[in-house]
């Protein structure tokens, strides 16, 4: 349902969420502005797996833009920072539903800062 | 006491208790009973109930977790696995004892139906696991209607002290006659999407509910429609219809779709740490006061209370 055209610029469900994801520059990691739900999933999921691909030992993941995060997004966050080898993710200036997420379903998962807004 | 095995591993029975004195007196026996066999004890009983039963173990309070069933259990759906699955769970090994009390009188017309639903279906979330979980019900206080839904609830009544099996047992019943039709109410304000206006439902919610007096729990309302609308987009024929209205003191969202809701323990069961999917109507429980289902051949209704 994912349609991110080839210049990986943002992708759109027929007028619905937008997001825009790309790498951060300067330091490891990914910047995304938009909606991350269902119909942005692929786009999100594929910085993550990017994001893991290039972790070594601190990933920095900067929300600022982003207005809204459904559960299964936190989900994908959270699976990709308890997937990896060692070291921390660093979530910078995240959707107030982040952390509330976060803390209901993975209150011990010490791989993820918050760094709020 | 005399006791019944009805199933050797879990098991169930409601507690009809006349008075505080008798209340207390059974509880505490056993908490006392799980205390003398090793097994981790929790209480989830309404507050004064809890005063009661503390009070009753003296010094023996201390090893027992103590939670207020009006407060985590206000929304029966999160009792499974927000109380008892969470605390079955924290201890793997060997059996766990705990008495739930998810029924009080002052449950109102709206709630009744899912503390009756949530009791028969503790019977599917345990089923072959180690664990006792006693269910006190005020005989006194609460309709004949409730008491008789309990023997069909549980496959053990404790009643003057003695245990018996239900012969009226059939907690599938129970599940299906609380599967009642839902509607929005007269006057509320109605959306239909599809997967391009789901941002808008939830910005339509989150509007609704602020005009009509919510300003705290806002992020929930906006969580949990996103969840709904995301199911129905995704599970409930891609189209679906929001409606939000105020009602006794409380903010209504319902979210209907062409959908089918097969698996009755949906949004009862703790998730893998690991696993992607399958937290949405968990967190919808978690968040609401009060979460009502109806599925049918014709599509499926769910509607969460947020209170004001």
């Amino acid at each position: 349902m994912d349609a991110t055209g080839p210049t990986g610029g943002p992708s759109r469900e027929r007028g619905g969420a937008v997001l825009e994801v790309g790498p951060l520059s300067g330091r490891p990691g990914i910047r995304a502005s938009g909606e991350i739900g269902v119909t942005t999933r692929r786009s999100w999921e594929n910085a993550l797996t990017e994001l893991s691909r290039r972790h070594a030992d601190v990933s920095y993941v900067e929300l600022s833009g982003v207005r809204f995060v459904d559960v299964a997004g936190v989900a994908a966050l959270a699976v990709t920072a308890m997937n990896l080898p060692g070291g921390r993710v660093v979530v910078e200036q995240p959707p107030p539903q982040l952390p509330r997420v976060l803390r209901l379903f993975w209150p011990s998962l010490q791989r993820i800062e918050v760094a709020p807004r | 006491m005399s006791t019944v095995v009805i199933e050797e591993t879990f098991s169930h029975p409601a507690l009809f208790y006349g008075s505080e004195d008798e209340y207390a007196d059974r509880t505490v026996t056993f908490v006392r009973e799980g205390l003398a066999a090793g097994e981790p004890v929790a209480v989830a009983v309404p507050g004064r109930n809890l005063e009661l039963i503390r009070t009753g173990l003296g010094a023996d309070a201390r090893d027992i977790s103590f939670l207020d069933m009006t407060e985590a259990g206000r929304n029966p759906g999160r009792i499974i696995p927000g109380v008892l699955r969470a605390f079955a769970d924290r201890h793997p090994r060997g059996r766990v004892r705990i008495i739930g009390e998810p029924v009080w009188a002052g449950r109102s017309a709206a709630e009744y139906p899912a503390c009756a639903q949530h009791e028969a279906l503790i019977n599917e979330a345990f089923a072959g696991r180690a664990a006792t979980i006693l269910c006190p019900y005020d005989a006194t206080r609460l309709d004949a209607d409730v008491l008789a839904d309990a023997l069909v609830t549980h496959p053990t009544v404790i009643d003057r002290g003695r245990e018996r099996a239900s012969g009226s047992y059939d907690w599938r019943a129970v599940v299906a006659r609380y599967n009642e039709p839902l509607g929005p109410a007269p006057g509320a304000a109605v959306l239909g999407f599809g997967t391009g206006e789901l941002p808008e439902a939830r910005r339509f919610a989150v509007d609704r509910a602020r005009s009509l007096g919510l300003s705290e729990r806002l992020q929930d309302v906006e969580l949990a429609v996103a969840e709904l609308t995301t199911n129905s987009v995704v599970h409930g024929g891609g189209q679906g219809t929001l409606a939000v209205w105020a009602e006794a003191g409380q903010v209504v969202c319902e979210v209907r779709d062409a959908g089918r809701l097969t698996d009755p323990l949906a949004g009862r069961r703790p998730p893998q740490p690991g696993q992607i999917g399958g937290r949405g109507l968990l967190l919808v429980h978690h968040v609401a006061d009060l979460v009502r289902t109806h599925t049918a051949e014709e599509g499926t209704t769910v509607r969460f209370y947020v209170r004001l």
